[in-house]
Order: structure tokens, then sequence, then C-alpha cells
């Protein structure tokens, strides 16, 4: 993976349980990201699994970061991006493991992101929603309309896990929750350190895997309570 | 010596340590302006409640608004407990707060540190 260091980009992967799918969607980075003349490192932050996703991943090439208890979507994905900022990566995208991101995605949102001016640049897939269920259309454009109301951030799709971040976004985006509600509580986060957001439409890729390992439609009222208490906290916290 | 102001004097201890908490967290730059506003302006509301409470009720019964009896004892003891337990809970909300962001932080250091030996 080692190439000219003028751009230096981690691939971000939190996972739960994938080691099923875990080292089809390393290979598939690597596939697409091989020929590219940057360096890149694929970090998998392994949120407490049991099943071996460490292994797995280490086996395929990447560098595993391995929590010691399960902290939530959120803590995964901040720890990754950690690590991205304390060994100095220019860019860093995030995705999901249950491989529903497609890697030429990736690729063309980090690319994206080298040639813009936006510190934050979110992989939508309501942009066309292609291949998703009415269900879940729905449940994700009630998310980005909650995101909107409470945190006034306008994006079509707030809950996407394709993320691509810029140096100054790693260096200073920082988020208290860990659960998946992290996802619209980081767009508030990087509107209020004025970080300049961006969107591109990405597809999703369903498989039964992905569609039972998916978020319950049901999660959606935990998220939107756990926002509500966050802004409202915010007001009294320090 | 009226049960309103044994009231105020009652409550009022609880809601100025919580401004002062406030001003403190907003000065070391714990907390941004528009959160110490907002506390400012919570505990405000309250302390003004309070100290308005009196004028307030004589206003309404003396205009037919309002039938209830005029504060108890009992009534200062339960609103004062009301108040010190805001007061308390707050605290306590803010320090736990400040605890699980603490442990995020170490479990997530950790974890990056013990990934380099592995």
């Amino acid at each position: 993976m080692s190439k000219k260091v003028e751009h230096r980009v981690a691939l971000v992967i939190p996972a739960y349980n994938e080691a099923s799918v875990i080292g089809d969607v390393i290979e598939g980075l690597k596939k697409s990201f091989e020929d590219q003349p940057f360096y890149y490192e694929i970090i998998v932050v392994d949120d407490g699994s049991r099943d071996g996703t460490a292994d797995v991943a280490r086996a395929s090439g990447a560098t595993v970061i391995k929590h010691i208890l399960n902290t939530g979507s959120g803590g995964a994905t901040a720890t990754g991006l950690s690590y991205a900022q304390q060994h100095d990566f220019h860019i860093a995208a995030t995705l999901d493991a249950d491989g529903q991101h497609d890697p030429a995605d990736v690729l063309r949102g980090v690319t994206t992101l080298m040639n813009g001016e936006v510190d934050l640049l979110i992989g939508s897939r309501l942009m066309t929603s292609e291949g998703m269920s009415r269900v879940k259309v729905l449940g994700n454009k009630g998310l980005s309309l909650i995101t909107n109301i409470l945190f006034g951030v306008n994006v079509t799709d707030s809950q996407s896990g394709l993320r691509i971040f810029s140096k100054s976004a790693l260096d200073r985006l920082r988020w208290k929750t860990s659960g998946y509600e992290f996802c619209s509580e980081m767009l508030w986060r990087a509107k209020q350190i004025g970080l300049q957001l961006g969107e591109y439409p990405i597809r999703a890729i369903y498989t039964d895997y992905s569609k039972v390992k998916g978020q319950n439609n049901w999660n959606a009222f935990n998220i939107i309570k756990t926002l509500i208490k966050r802004r409202v906290v915010e007001l009294f916290g320090e | 010596m009226s049960r309103y102001l044994i009231l105020f004097f009652l409550t009022a201890p609880f809601i100025f340590a919580a401004l002062l908490n406030a001003l403190i967290n907003y000065k070391l730059h714990r907390i941004s302006l528009k959160k110490y506003t907002a506390q400012t302006i919570s505990w405000l509301l309250i302390l003004t409640g309070i100290a308005v409470a009196d004028p307030i009720y004589r206003f309404l019964f003396s205009n037919n608004l309002t039938q209830t009896e005029p504060l108890s004892l009992f009534d200062v003891i339960q609103i004062t407990g009301i108040v010190a337990v805001l007061f308390m809970a707050n605290r306590s909300r803010t320090k736990l707060d400040a605890l699980e962001r603490r442990v995020q932080d170490l479990h997530q250091e950790l974890s990056i540190q013990l990934s380099k030996k592995d």
C-alpha cells in the first residue's frame, strides 16, 4: 500500500461481528485503490466483536484497532478517525463494514474531496435512492428532516456511513454520542465549527446480509430520542 | 416572618450557587456564551417566580382568578426540596457527562495504543 506520499488516505471501517463479509469489503477497497497515486491504509476498528472480525481483517491486510468494549458505531468511528489524525493522514473516509458501499463510490468521494473545497463530504444514498426499500427511504428522509429541525443542517442523507473528511475536519471534528445518532451529531458539530459540508450521490448495495445486519427501523425512535436529549442537555451541560 | 420570604431565603442559596457555577464555567471557557445565557435565564426565571410568588398570588386571589389556599409550611419545604433536587441533578448530570467523555477518550486511546503492540 505504499505509494507517493503526497496524500495519505485512511479508509476507516468500524465493524462489529462482520467476520463473514469484512474480508470482501477490504479486498474490494484494495482493488479500487491499488492503482491510485497516493498512499492509503485500511483501518478496521473492531468494536468488541466475538466472531473473529479482527483476525479476518488482519489477514486481509488491514490495520486493526480492537476495542476492548463494545461502544457503538459512533465510538468506533471516533477511534478510527483519531488514529488517522494521530498518524498524519490528510484525508479519511469512513464506510460501513457490511458491504453496502461500492468501493468505486469511496474512491470517487476521496478524489472529489482532494480536488474540492469541502471539509466533510457525505455519500448520499437518497439523491437517487436506487436499490433502497421504501421503508428505509422514509426512515432515512425522516431522520434527515429531524436533523435539519434540531440542528439546522440540511442534507439529504444524514445517516450515511460513507463520509470523507479533510485534514481540517480530522483535526477539529469531535462528537459526544457513541451510537448511531453520532451521524446527525457529527453534522451538527461540523456546522458549529464552521466546516464546509458537501454531498455526492452514491449507490447503496443491499444484500440479504446487509438487510439483516442493517439498522432496525424502530431504532430511528431511539436515535430521535437521543438527539433531542443531546440538543436540550447541550444548553445546560459543560 | 412571611412564608413566601422563608421560601425565598431557603431556595435562594441553591439558585445563587447554580448561577455562580454557570458563571465560573463560562469564565473558565468550559461552556459557550449560548449555554451560559440559557442556564442563567433558566435559574433567574425560577428565582423571579419565587420572589414574586406572593404578589402574584394576592393579585390572582383578589381578582377571583384562583381559589387555592395561601402557601403552607409544607409547600415551602416541598418547593425548596424541588429546587435543591434540580440543582443537585444538574450538577450530577454535568459531572457524569464529563466522566463519560473521559472514559470514552481513555478507551479510545487505550485501544489505539494496544493495537500498536499487536
